[in-house]
């Protein structure tokens, strides 16, 4: 993502360059989402450092009539409007469908493209054939698409992606059980892929249009006679064709048009309310608690396993253990997740998402919770030791009865903090579209536009849970203090 | 009865141990004299096992740890040998974490595989017999320091070891206090217990121990009967030791 965000930064900077350079040409600034974006806007696998898709083409073909220029801004899909909101380019071109919220926040332009919406299955699957048999299943689709609308419409479990590619690869593994989308990317992502088929026709989803700030009704006046233009002349015919787009649809939406016919479309309106979103943060916040308890479970066992291996001096155990460690502490959490995620199925083992962030973290936070434990082990005198082994016990004996509980209680402050932290790490999980806090907050914020609402919400069920954690750390330290007072008096009343 | 044969140690590269023989026949006391660094406290843990000596051998009983053996053979010998040979600590190392009765328990349970509630009954009677009745669910550290170390004394005895091992035992404690203990192990020298007591004081040992046996660079200088070593010792550093102690 802030590899996107640096990108567009790049791009931004450019198109502030080209600006101001030849002042005599107006651009026009659009913004897409070229990851995952065909046929839309995408990278052109025959050289990577350029831009294709048909809606390139149409945004060029547009610019032409309207004498500007046209500068492509990179964004991340889901943050579309906020970004165009925020100035960030001009107009959306990026198969935006025209719903009741966006309405509220922005314009449309008159539409330019009919899509319907296919569902797809694994090649094997004998249970789906239609959207009617989704009811108990989960279904992959673009987050805040007309798509995730119409499946949370019907109550259909749905988990939004942030683009196609990653959604038809976890269905792929598994992790899915069906894919909505739009055809346009069904046709190009899905449609050639021998695990997969579609289920079913496809049927009408609705249309795209052009987004525009409010209070920009000049350019969108330009922009919906440009685009009335290229359907008269059959410029956007002829690039539809070029990329198999080309349908009855089109034909009626081009002579609707020819005739001076308004194209009437449904919006689909957002099923936000303020009880729904609760309840699926409520979930989200379930699943946060479950990933944290699940992950530090992991990272207690594993962690005292690998303090134990890291004990035993010089040998292959404890160059393994140490390598575990430093591996897992010296490179960043999120890419060991994406790692699991993503690389793991490569070798034939797709862990479902919540699974591979519970084990990801736990495997990460193992690491941490050796060092806790070596800290403690080491300072556990060694007289206890001694002690132990001459009244006879083993040395493992000695460890599990007298070393271990000591270590504990020394570790048991440090392990409560590092938990408060693994408590609000759980939240890089939403990298790999596990419905925690964190995605919730994103995906409900963007479908919404209630930053600052919702950002209050999810944080005060982050610190519902980490304050009485905290609280309780420092209560921990606060006696061991005491403790280590009482002692050292003790002891030197005797001497 | 436990046996020293010509012990070697060194550590960190210096010779801490130069050749330690002795014998300490069953239900006799020895009591161990030497200034400090002399290697006493060294010796005590070699014949406990904690420190692995680098030539000679250790016997007690049927347990016979030579330092020739391989590791893990010398490692299983040295554990039979703590069963026989019990330590009671210079600074008593109890767990802090147990209370007095796990303190006292943990050991037959876990290693002797005892009943819990019998052991608990010796313990009690134990811990009654040697004046200490009411600690047995306290924790050490609310414990005075003369209570502690009756704890770590129970703790050792409650293994019925055949040798009892005390490391300075006065060394803690106020004059009154160490007069208590001394009476304590009085009490088991009666009882007919074997014992090793390395002491600084040689008015501790005085009328305690049957024999004396005086070191001084980790050598044997001189080892008798106790008042033979205290009143006619014979080697010159004997003499020029309890001179400069009394």
């Amino acid at each position: 993502m802030s590899e996107k965000k640096q990108r567009s930064i790049a791009v931004l900077c450019l198109a502030l360059l080209c600006s101001v350079s030849s002042r005599a040409q107006q651009v026009l600034r659009w913004g897409a989402d070229p990851s995952g974006g065909a046929p839309y806007v995408f990278t052109d696998p025959a050289n990577p450092d350029q831009y294709i898709g048909y809606e390139k083409e149409m945004v060029e073909a547009l610019a032409a009539h309207m004498g500007r220029r046209p500068v492509m801004v990179a964004t991340d899909w889901e943050a579309i409007v906020p970004a165009l909101e925020r100035g960030e380019f001009d107009v959306i071109v990026n198969g935006l469908e025209p719903t009741e919220d966006r309405a509220a926040r922005i314009l449309f332009s008159r539409p330019y493209y009919v899509f319907n919406l296919q569902l797809t299955v694994r090649r094997e699957e004998r249970n789906i054939a239609s959207l009617e048999d989704c009811r108990n299943k989960l279904v992959g689709t673009l987050g805040n698409t007309a798509a995730s609308r119409l499946l949370a419409q019907r109550g259909i479990p749905f988990r939004g992606y942030a683009d196609p590619v990653a959604a038809y690869r976890d269905l792929e593994l598994g992790r899915l059980d069906a894919v909505l989308m739009d055809v346009p990317m069904e046709a190009y992502y899905a449609r050639d892929n021998p695990r997969l088929r579609p289920a079913g026709p496809p049927f009408r989803g609705g249309v795209y249009v052009i987004g525009l700030r409010k209070g920009d009704e000049a350019l969108k006046a330009e922009v919906d006679a440009a685009i009335e233009a290229i359907m008269r002349d059959g410029t956007l015919e002829r690039i539809l064709r070029r990329w198999n787009l080309w349908d009855a649809a089109q034909a009626e939406l081009h002579a609707a048009m020819r005739k001076g016919e308004e194209v009437h479309y449904a919006m689909t309106a957002a099923t936000f309310n303020w009880g729904d979103a609760l309840k699926r943060l409520a979930r989200a916040a379930a699943v946060t608690v479950m990933l944290a308890f699940g992950a530090m479970l992991i990272a207690l066992a594993l962690g005292l396993l690998l303090a134990i291996g890291q004990s035993k001096d010089g040998g292959w155990l404890s160059a393994l253990c140490t390598a575990y460690i430093e591996f897992f502490r010296g490179t960043p959490v999120l890419v060991q997740l994406l790692f699991l995620y993503f690389g793991l199925p490569q070798i034939g083992l797709a862990l479902p998402g919540w699974l591979t962030a519970l084990v990801g973290l736990g495997l990460n936070y193992a690491a941490y919770e050796s060092q806790v434990y070596r800290a403690a082990l080491e300072a556990v005198p060694r007289g206890q030791w001694e002690a132990a082994y001459s009244l006879g016990m083993s040395p493992a004996l000695a460890f599990r009865r007298i070393i271990l509980p000591q270590a504990l209680r020394i570790a048991l402050p440090p392990m409560t903090n590092d938990f408060v932290s693994l408590f609000k790490d759980t939240s890089v999980a939403f990298a790999i579209s596990v419905w925690e806090l964190a995605t919730a907050y994103r995906e409900l914020a963007n479908a919404t536009g209630e930053f600052l609402l919702l950002g209050v919400v999810v944080s005060v069920f982050y610190l519902a849970m980490s304050l009485p954690l905290a609280h309780a750390a420092r209560r921990l330290e606060q006696r061991q203090a005491r403790r280590r007072a009482l002692q050292l008096q003790a002891a030197e009343a005797t001497t | 009865m436990i046996r020293a044969l010509n012990l070697y140690k060194s550590k960190d590269g210096k010779q801490i141990l130069r050749g330690v023989s002795f014998e300490v026949a069953s239900g006799t006391t020895l009591g161990i004299i030497g200034a400090s660094g002399s290697g006493k406290t060294t010796l005590l843990r070699c014949l406990n096992g904690l420190e692995r000596i680098d030539r000679g051998v250790i016997e007690c009983g049927d347990v016979r740890l030579d330092a020739s053996l391989a590791d893990v053979e010398y490692a299983r010998r040295a554990k039979l040998l703590r069963r026989r040979v019990g330590m009671v600590f210079q600074h008593l190392h109890l767990f802090p974490h147990l209370s007095v009765l796990g303190n006292i328990t943990e050991a037959p349970v876990h290693v002797l595989g005892m009943q819990r509630s019998e052991v608990e009954r010796e313990a009690q009677e134990l811990l009654a017999e040697i004046g200490l009745q009411g600690v047995a669910h306290r924790y050490p550290e609310s414990l005075s320091g003369g209570e502690q170390q009756r704890v770590a004394i129970v703790r050792a005895l409650i293994m019925r070891p055949d040798v009892l091992l005390f490391d300075e035992p006065t060394s803690a404690l106020d004059p009154r206090r160490s007069a208590n203990v001394r009476a304590l192990l009085r009490r088991f020298i009666a009882q007919g217990h074997t014992m090793i007591v390395v002491s600084h004081s040689i008015r501790f040992l005085e009328d305690l121990a049957d024999h004396l046996l005086y070191m001084e660079g980790g050598e044997v200088v001189e080892h008798d009967r106790a008042e033979a070593l205290l009143y006619a010792p014979k080697d010159a550093r004997t003499q020029d030791f309890l001179r400069q102690a009394r």
